[in-house]
């Protein structure tokens, strides 16, 4: 089936297309680095910048703003954090080096068990077919149940079972 | 009473040891007075473990604070309904918790088996007590809450000021009880192998227990967020936390199951798979709760003494090995004949579905313990956050909501053109329309806008797919039956309640994706620092910061109020009060937001900070459909209540069967 294979593929490319595309935050620069950052509290409370409601917080943002006025790049203030706490203030890995085994692995274990599904699926339908060929009936016989068959086969298709 | 709570439990935990074997005895020796001895256990488990709670209870309502795990949950101002809640509150008292949920679902399966399924019951039994006796032991030797301080002090240190709210008593129930409920499948899936008894009976035996689990999972998840939007004061619900992952990836895999057994049902095929779902689900409720007591990964929601890792770890190695051994082992006897007409057909959709779904089970799992391996690996600990789950996740549940539409109508077996033609062109024409419409009006360019706009047109195609099914079986019933619509309606679902009310959730879930899609992208929020009189503007809202108020509402508690005036259109439209709880003896004041909700959008408020000269730091979010993902709950609710709704049919198709079967044991009249 072409026109299926066809609309799949747009649906694929659009799917690839859209991830691949535009920033990631629509928001300010200093909500990217909200959401690129970890809350340093002394609480150690685990939650990204723009999650945290701590009083560390709140300052922390008071000092990005300056950071951001004084003519600093969001990429320059990530770059001071991180020489500052080390990577764990990041919000999510880095996407190279090792870290990028974090971001590739789902998509390679979706990709392989997609290859996995699709392959099970045409055995299983060649194993029927296979049936299907053993069992074959006399030809007179065939032609009547091929007519029957085609009969159940459509009303099949237009009911629930 | 005390003692007494302490000793029952020990008597609790010899009587599962007891009964365990007993069973196991029973069913290998065919042993029919063992059987019947076995038989009284779960019951006097169940009682004893009562009894120790109701000590627990007791001593939380009457501020005994000589148990030291009454003195760190609970004080003599605290609420009695958080008083009742203090019970789950922390480590001891939860596990006591879990038990008591473990131990009441193992009597309700023996009451419900108690004369039929003899095949498998038995061994069900004996795998339920095992988990019974691993939880026993932890309540008794390791997390006792009957724990005694030698100089009792007169007032406890009060429950943490967060769980002060009445989510408190709603959600840990709810999320408990479905982790707890996903024991009974696997029971009755590891019994299934050791009795080799392996068509589907044991499915029949306990869909409706991974339906019921599953239902409290998904209620406990939406519950949770709620809690947190209300609570934390973020203005959002979920924030990929390791313990709300942990949450998440057994209602997942909970998922797949509940849609491939519908394979296993109609055509006896997938039984492997099906099998190593049901385990799945339940390693990864262990697994969650390892994640919460353990201490290994960083989260806001582990427990305070978290050393209970090792054991739960070791545990679920054994399950992990056992399993897989049993699996292995019956290998022959789970094979199928596993036929399938089309490439094209339902049975590959749910096959697709059960990819994604896992797909997003295992990205999730992926990056909760992507810390631990970076730091083994490298030596560095990193975090994984929402930005990652988010750029992870989001589209492959795009797929997978692309999926919730094209499954149900679809046609098994085998899908032809005309039979796709027939069903997709109205929904593609939803779909196509959808993204004509919007294109101009919404926002696009950012990653998070492009997927909003996606997900608004896969919700579009999803939800003509679902409603054209409901609007056939409507149609046919009015033209056989000469019914009203709403009459036709009521009976095509009420005939049909497995269908129509998956149908029903799955409305649900899409409800859930537009209210997620339309929060995260079209979201706003401004912090003002005001004096009392000023106005500032965010949506086409006038807020005026109108004066602080402060009241002393226990001994322990005082509010900190701030009055807002919203104004609409130059009308007003609320008067919004967050407030600030300062609670003795804590360092952290709690912010306590106050939400107008509209299915618009939520107008989100908090005090952020004030002074003595009267102004205040306010925080402002409007998000947009956020009650779309609470209605969305609600729909799945009930849905999923019709879902379950016993059917005479049904019952009686299945009592038949029941006759028919052999049973280990004769019965009285029989001998």
């Amino acid at each position: 089936m072409p026109l299926l294979k066809f609309i799949f593929s747009i649906f694929v490319a659009v799917w690839f297309f859209v991830g691949v595309s535009g920033t990631t935050y629509a928001g300010s620069l200093l909500q990217d680095l909200e959401n690129a950052l970890m809350c340093k509290c002394d609480d150690k409370c685990g939650k990204v910048l723009v999650n945290c409601t701590c009083s560390t917080s709140d300052k922390t943002r008071a000092k990005f703003s300056k950071m951001l006025d004084s003519g600093l790049t969001v990429d320059q203030i990530i770059k001071s954090q991180v020489d500052e706490y080390g990577e764990t203030v990041l919000s999510a890995p880095t996407k190279f080096g090792f870290n990028l085994t974090a971001w590739v692995m789902p998509f390679i274990a979706l990709v392989a068990g997609g290859v996995g599904v699709r392959k099970v699926i045409y055995s299983w339908v060649g194993k029927k077919e296979k049936t299907a060929t053993q069992n074959d009936e006399p030809e007179e016989k065939t032609a009547t149940s091929e007519k029957y068959s085609k009969r159940l086969q459509d009303e099949l298709d237009g009911i629930e079972l | 009473m005390n003692d007494i709570g302490e000793f029952t439990l020990l008597i609790a935990l010899a009587t599962a040891i007891y009964g365990c074997v007993a069973y196991i005895m029973a069913a290998r020796g065919n042993r029919i007075d063992l059987y019947l001895s076995a038989d009284k256990t779960p019951l006097i488990v169940w009682g004893c473990v009562m009894i120790s709670s109701i000590c627990l209870w007791r001593a939380f309502l009457t501020n005994d604070f000589s148990l030291q795990y009454v003195w760190a949950y609970s004080n003599i101002e605290l609420d009695t309904f958080y008083k009742v809640a203090s019970f789950w509150g922390g480590q001891k008292g939860s596990l006591l918790f879990w038990t008591l949920l473990l131990t009441t679902y193992t009597v309700v399966v023996h009451f419900q088996n108690r004369k039929k399924n003899l095949r498998v019951v038995p061994y069900a039994m004996a795998v339920l007590l095992t988990i019974i006796i691993f939880f026993l032991c932890l309540v008794n030797f390791s997390t006792n809450p009957f724990e005694r301080i030698p100089l009792p002090p007169e007032d406890g240190r009060g429950l943490n000021p967060l769980l002060q709210n009445y989510w408190m008593v709603i959600h840990p129930p709810t999320l408990y009880l479905g982790y707890v409920g996903f024991t009974v499948p696997f029971a009755f899936a590891v019994a299934a192998l050791i009795s080799k008894n392996l068509d589907d009976g044991w499915i029949r035996l306990t869909r409706k227990w991974t339906l019921i689990s599953w239902f409290f999972l998904c209620m406990g998840n939406l519950f949770g967020a709620s809690w947190a939007y209300v609570e934390l004061g973020w203005g959002g619900y979920w924030a990929w936390d390791p313990v709300e992952n942990a949450a998440f990836m057994p209602l997942l895999i909970a998922t797949a199951f509940l849609h491939s057994i519908m394979i296993q049902e109609k055509k006896d095929m997938m039984k492997v798979w099906n099998m190593s779902l049901v385990l799945l689900t339940f390693v990864m409720t262990i697994f969650g709760t390892f994640i919460t007591r353990s201490g290994l990964i960083q989260s806001v929601h582990t427990f305070d003494e978290a050393t209970l890792g090792y054991y739960f770890l070791a545990f679920l190695f054994v399950i992990l090995f056992a399993c897989t051994a049993l699996i292995v082992s019956r290998l022959p006897l789970l094979k199928s004949k596993n036929q399938l007409d089309s490439f094209l057909s339902r049975e590959s959709g749910f096959l697709f579905n059960n990819l994604l779904l896992l797909g997003i089970a295992f990205a999730t799992f992926w990056g909760t313990i992507f810390p631990i391996i970076s730091e083994a690996v490298r030596g560095i600990k990193i975090t994984v956050g929402p930005p990652f789950y988010n750029q992870v996740n989001v589209p492959i549940g795009l797929a997978l909501l692309a999926l919730v539409g094209i499954g149900p109508v679809i046609a098994w077996r085998r899908a032809t053109l005309s039979n796709l033609k027939k069903n997709f062109l109205k929904p593609l024409a939803a779909a196509f329309i959808t993204a004509v419409a919007l294109f101009p009006v919404i926002p696009l360019g950012s990653r998070v806008e492009n997927y909003t706009y996606v997900a608004f047109i896969l919700c579009a195609f999803v939800m003509t797919c679902i409603l054209s099914e409901f609007y056939k079986g409507t149609a046919s019933r009015m033209g056989l039956h000469e019914e009203s619509m709403f009459g036709a309606l009521a009976t095509v679902t009420w005939r049909n309640k497995r269908r129509y009310g998956g149908y029903i959730v799955h409305i649900g879930v899409v409800l859930i994706f537009a209210g997620i899609a339309g929060s995260q992208a079209y979201g706003t929020h401004v912090e003002k620092h005001l004096k009392p009189g000023e106005t500032f503007k965010i949506r086409g809202y006038d807020i005026t910061y109108e004066k602080l108020v402060a009241v002393e509402a226990t001994s322990v508690k005082t509010r900190v109020i701030a009055q807002l005036d919203v104004k609409r259109n130059g009308n007003h439209y609320w008067t919004a009060r967050p407030e600030k709880e300062f609670y003795k003896g804590q360092n952290q004041p709690v912010s306590e937001v106050d939400v107008l909700s509209t299915w618009r959008e939520d107008l989100y408020m908090i005090l952020a900070d004030f002074r003595d000269d009267e102004s205040a730091t306010i925080k402002v979010y409007v998000n947009p459909m956020v009650s779309w993902m609470w209605t969305g709950g609600w729909i799945i609710a009930f849905g999923t209540m019709i879902s379950m709704w016993p059917d005479r049919l049904e019952q009686r198709r299945r009592l038949e069967r029941f006759r028919r079967e052999e049973t280990l044991f004769p019965s009285p009249a029989q001998e």
